[in-house]
């Protein structure tokens, strides 16, 4: 197939992100109509993703031509990506459904979807420029979508203006990176600049190398809420709406650790002639695991708020997937027949998944306690919760009970995935001793994490309610996203077998992508 | 008396019938709860009893097992052989002590299509008995029943709930003594905290009780997160050394797997690796055992045990004492002592035996200063838990035995004296040694039981401390172990005797003799009711039973508890080499 071809059918791979995107545009459009309301609005956006994944198979299964040059590309990950986008943006539209009041509701939906879009692209994009685009596809809207739903609210305007400067920061940090990286290997191309890179490091490119990482790394540590980027967190996580919130804290999670692992894909291979610069990638990631975790659990005991507590849970998750991260090139030096039992994409992949149903699930019930005259927001207003509200008290323990890693829950068999890709980093490679220290650390910060989630359980069981909160009827289909959340949560942790699969071949897929 | 094929049916429903009784007890309320809660309690011992006495035979004398007597022969022999696995494959119609009931597959690329995924391990819902764990888990399933009686008047709000709980509490535990595969074991351990942790914070009678349920809960899930990298860290270990020289590694999570591979996989290869080998399996013997010191708990990691002992409710300060404090005792002996044998003779006799000895000194004088009655029983637990440590450290077959029926003898013996404080302290309201004096004349009848209990702690021939008590310090003298200062480990332990004598019978006298004082009480005290004797009974003619007829009770471990000081042996014989 030649260049031509390629590239003319390159946009079939987008038809399920163009069905979003599309129907983003109607509902924009209804938005300016009087008849717009809530309830038509979340029903076009779930219309709008039930068609995305009907168009699903069209964006597949064909020759797809020359890896090297085409922008797009659909392989097992993109496939993964996908779907987890598709499945978020169901719950998210039922957890946002009365988020916003009838005017705005349109509008919100608008933007979620074009957001989905967005991170379902980032998993197919095969071009620096379209992983960008698609990366700011997720940030752009989402602007928006922490200021529609409280206009009037000072601490939301604060959240949106905060989130704004520091996301078109790291922006430019990532563009800075790229831009090494083209100079480097003079393509935009991911699989190409994956087959090149490995030849450019050893020599002079090895500091330009170094720079693009890095930067790439503050660019897109910033979306995972890595240490020292995660300053926006606690702030937003506390005075933005909680459907967005909750979306924040999910996708661009995703979304970031996703583009890093593409774009860090090419450091293992470069092991046999540039051992010095992949140990030092390895290092990098290793120290920004430690102090990602260790700071987000440590900064997390002092928070009596539940959104700040949850927003340095974020980071501290966020650290622990970054051991997932950090083995990811070592696992090119294995050697002998014998099959890894973990290694650290397929790990954090899972507990990527997994995070997001605990988190995304919590945020839902503090959405559903929330009244328009008074937000849950410290831990003294869920206090003695399972007498007034046992369900919603349930669901919450179940999933501060997952987030504390206990067996039973996905959050569990996600810890242990990780720490096992840590344990079982090979003898051949760097760094088998320092890995062994990081699962320990992780251990170590794990316990500390407990304290400040088994605070909020003590609270709902063990204390008597002081003021109760009062959901009102329309908090109800955010009930109905945390029961998602939570038969996730339960399911993948009892068993987890079709989700370890589904991750596997998704990093499989994009470690070994043959033409 | 039932068929192997239906004990094989029947064992997991030792662990889900609580499972059962908690669901449908979360349901009902009031005075019904406690009715249906003492019903299931005592279905579940009928039970027990039916699976335990009939798998008595086949435990004791599995003719499938070679027992030789020829050293050379026995070296080859499994080392677990668990009985009545539920899934056993059974190639021609014999026990592989193994299951097929996969849990959580692990899968790797296939060697020859590296692109299509196949099993390579899978952790199991392994379960089976042996003689380790069988007479926990009768002891286990026993101990319900006192404890449910014990809580009847002693817990009024939300009943429903607590028994639930209580019964939950138990399937863990029960989890923890039956389970073979090393994931399932770490999964009911930590499953454990939870019921705990609502428990004590929920239903215990104290001010202070939300912390000690908090303190209990932070430690013992720190340690335990240790204990799990041990976990992974060992599987991960077996597997990397199984596969030098060529070959696939085997990655299981079998416990009878994985220490027949580290006595006839690893330990065969050449001597060079042995030494990276001994160093690998200090560290994993050190992360294993964390998890476990603090829930036995060994001295300094004890700092929740007073808390949490005296504001639980005293239910389930009986489970905490009688038998969750075993879930660390029997970790040791299930999981580090054969998987880590060489660091266990190496780090695990001078360190956790010096914290051990530490343990019992510290205890027993602790207990002397304590003036809450409650607290005197929990750290006189801690003392006698540190003797059992030192003991299975010892690592020679009489001490192992020894241990293992002491875990038995102070779950009665502890078990009783804290349900006769918790009738005390019903009557009264206090735990106060200060407040009383002379409640023999008042009390006799429990004072009888109490003496029973206290002298049956203490270790007086013909009660059941004795035996074991005797059998730990023969083992502990072992002449093998000279080279690590065995003397003074004896002579401190045999102090710790002493010494629990001095503080129990100090206790008994302020208390129980002397002239009379009692506490000022509502409406006038009466002796136990027929429901407390029937409590207390059973457990006290226990004591007695296990400390006049013990043999058949070490008969049925003989075969598990030699195979496991062997492997010691062979250890003891590398390191001298």
């Amino acid at each position: 197939m030649t260049v031509d071809q390629t590239l003319q059918q390159v946009f079939r791979l987008a038809i399920p992100e163009a069905a979003l995107v599309g129907t983003a545009c109607v509902l924009f459009i209804l938005s300016t109509l009087r008849m717009s309301n809530r309830t038509l609005a979340g029903g076009i956006a779930i219309v709008g993703l039930a068609l995305a994944f009907g168009l699903y198979d069209l964006a597949t299964n064909f020759d797809q031509g020359i890896r090297t040059v085409a922008p797009l590309l659909a392989t097992g990950f993109s496939t993964f990506i996908r779907f987890t986008a598709l499945a978020t943006g169901v719950v998210l539209v039922m957890f946002c459904w009365n988020e916003c009041d009838d005017r705005h509701a349109a509008d919100f939906h608008a933007c979620l979807l074009t957001a989905i879009a967005g991170f379902s692209l980032v998993g197919s994009a095969n071009d620096l420029i379209v992983l960008f685009l698609a990366l700011e596809l997720i940030s752009i809207p989402t602007y928006v979508m922490l200021y529609l739903p409280r206009p009037n609210d000072v601490r939301a305007q604060e959240a949106a203006v905060k989130y704004f400067l520091l996301s078109v920061l790291s922006s430019a940090f990532t563009l800075f990176g790229f831009s090494y990286l083209y100079g480097l290997t003079g393509t935009t191309n991911l699989a190409a600049l994956t087959e090149l890179l490995p030849r450019v490091v050893p020599g002079e490119g090895g500091i330009s190398g170094l720079i693009a990482i890095v930067f790439v790394l503050a660019g897109l540590g910033f979306r995972v809420t890595a240490f020292p980027f995660h300053f926006y967190a606690p702030d937003v996580y506390q005075g933005g709406p909680t459907g967005t919130v909750a979306f924040l804290a999910f996708v661009p999670k995703v979304a970031g650790f996703a583009a890093l692992i593409k774009l860090l894909a090419f450091v293992g291979d470069a092991n046999p002639v540039a051992n010095d610069f992949v140990k030092k990638v390895m290092l990098v990631l290793w120290v920004l695991a430690v102090i990602t975790m260790t700071a987000g659990n440590v900064l997390g005991l002092l928070q009596a708020n539940i959104r700040r507590m949850l927003a340095y849970s974020s980071v501290a998750n966020a650290g622990y997937m970054l051991i997932g991260l950090a083995v990811l090139p070592a696992q090119a030096y294995r050697s002998g027949t014998d099959p890894a039992a973990a290694t650290g994409g397929d790990a954090l992949l899972f507990y990527l998944i997994a995070y997001g149903a605990m988190t995304v699930g919590a945020f839902a019930v503090l959405a559903y306690l929330d009244s328009p005259t008074k937000r849950v927001e410290t831990v003294d207003d869920v206090a003695g919760l399972w007498s007034t509200h046992p369900w919603a008290a349930a669901l919450m323990t179940l999933f501060l009970i997952s987030l504390i890693g206990l067996p039973l829950t996905a959050g569990f068999v996600g810890k242990l995935e990780l720490f096992i890709s840590a344990l079982a980093a090979p003898s051949e490679g760097p760094m088998q001793e320092e890995f062994r220290w990081l699962a320990l650390i992780g251990a170590i910060n794990a316990a500390v994490a407990a304290y400040y989630y088994v605070r909020v359980i003590m609270a709902i069981y063990l204390r008597t309610s002081l003021s109760a909160p009062t959901p009102t009827m329309r908090a109800h289909p955010a009930m109905l996203a945390a029961g998602v959340c939570a038969l996730v949560t339960v399911v993948f942790g009892v068993y987890p077998k079709p989700l370890l699969d589904a991750s596997w071949r998704a990093f499989d897929a994009l470690r070994t992508a043959g033409p | 008396m039932l068929t192997p094929d239906l004990i094989r049916l029947l064992l997991p429903a030792l662990m889900g019938l609580p499972i059962v009784a908690a669901l449908v007890l979360r349901f009902t309320s009031g005075t019904r709860s406690r009715g249906l809660a003492l019903a299931f309690a005592i279905v579940h011992l009928a039970l027990t009893a039916l699976v335990v006495v009939s798998g008595l035979e086949l435990i004791q004398d599995d003719p499938n097992l070679s027992l030789g007597i020829k050293r050379q022969e026995k070296k080859l022999e499994r080392v677990f052989a668990p009985q009545f696995v539920p899934g056993d494959p059974m190639p021609d119609g014999r026990a592989s002590y193994s299951t097929t009931n996969d849990i959580l597959p692990i899968y790797g690329p296939n060697p020859s299509n590296p692109h299509e995924r196949v099993k390579i391990a899978a952790a199991q819902f392994f379960i089976g008995l042996d003689g380790l764990n069988v007479w926990l888990v009768a002891l286990g399933s026993f101990l319900m029943f006192p404890v449910v009686l014990i809580s009847w008047d002693t817990v009024h709000e939300r009943e429903g709930s607590y028994y639930a709980w209580l019964f939950l509490l138990q399937a863990g535990l029960l989890g923890v003594f039956l389970s073979f595969d090393i994931l399932l074991f770490y999964v009911c351990f930590e499953l454990t905290l939870v019921p705990l942790l609502f428990l004590i914070g929920g239903w215990g009678p104290g001010p202070n009780r939300r912390e000690a349920a908090r303190k209990l809960f932070l430690f013992t899930l720190a340690g335990g997160l240790i204990t799990l990298l041990g976990v992974a860290g060992t599987v991960l270990y077996v597997y990397e050394r199984t596969q030098i020289g060529g070959g696939h590694g085997e990655l299981t999570f079998s416990i009878p797997r994985l220490a027949d591979l580290v006595q006839t996989g690893m330990l065969q290869k050449s001597e060079a690796s042995h030494g990276l080998w001994r160093d690998a399996q200090t560290y994993l013997f050190l992360a294993l055992a964390v998890g476990f010191a603090v829930k036995i708990p060994l001295v300094p990691l004890h700092s929740w045990l007073p808390g949490a002992y005296s504001e639980a409710p005293i239910g389930v300060t009986v489970m905490l004492s009688a038998l969750l404090a075993k879930m660390g005792t029997f970790g040791l002996l299930r999981i580090c002592m054969p998987l880590c044998p060489d660091a266990t003779l190496a780090v695990g006799m001078p360190l956790i035996g010096v914290l051990a000895v530490i343990a019992i000194i510290y205890g027993a004088l602790c207990a002397y200063a304590q003036t809450d009655i409650r607290r005197l029983v929990a750290y006189s637990s801690v003392s006698h838990l540190g003797f059992c440590v030192l003991a299975l450290m010892a690592f020679s077959p009489a001490s192992i035995a020894g241990g293992l029926l002491h875990m038995v003898n102070h779950g009665l013996s502890t078990g009783a004296m804290f349900l006769l404080v918790g009738m005390l302290v019903r009557r009264y309201g206090t735990a106060q040694i200060a407040d009383y004096s002379g409640m023999w004349s008042r009390l006799p009848v429990l004072t009888f039981f109490m003496m029973v209990a206290c002298l049956a702690s203490i270790g007086l021939p013909g009660l059941n401390n004795f035996v074991s008590e005797m059998l730990m310090l023969g083992g502990v003298l072992d002449a093998r172990n000279v080279r690590i200062a065995v003397v003074p480990f004896t002579v401190l332990a045999a102090l710790g005797i002493f010494l629990s004598a001095w503080y129990t019978l100090t206790m008994v006298r302020r208390v129980f003799f002397g002239p009379i004082k009692e506490p000022p009480t509502a409406q006038p005290v009466t002796d136990l009711t027929g429901r407390e004797r029937l409590t207390i009974v059973p457990v006290v003619v226990l004591c007695l039973v296990l400390g006049l007829f013990v043999q058949p009770v070490l008969d049925v471990m003989y075969r598990d508890v030699g195979r496991l000081a062997q492997i010691g042996d062979e250890a003891r014989a590398r390191a001298t080499k």
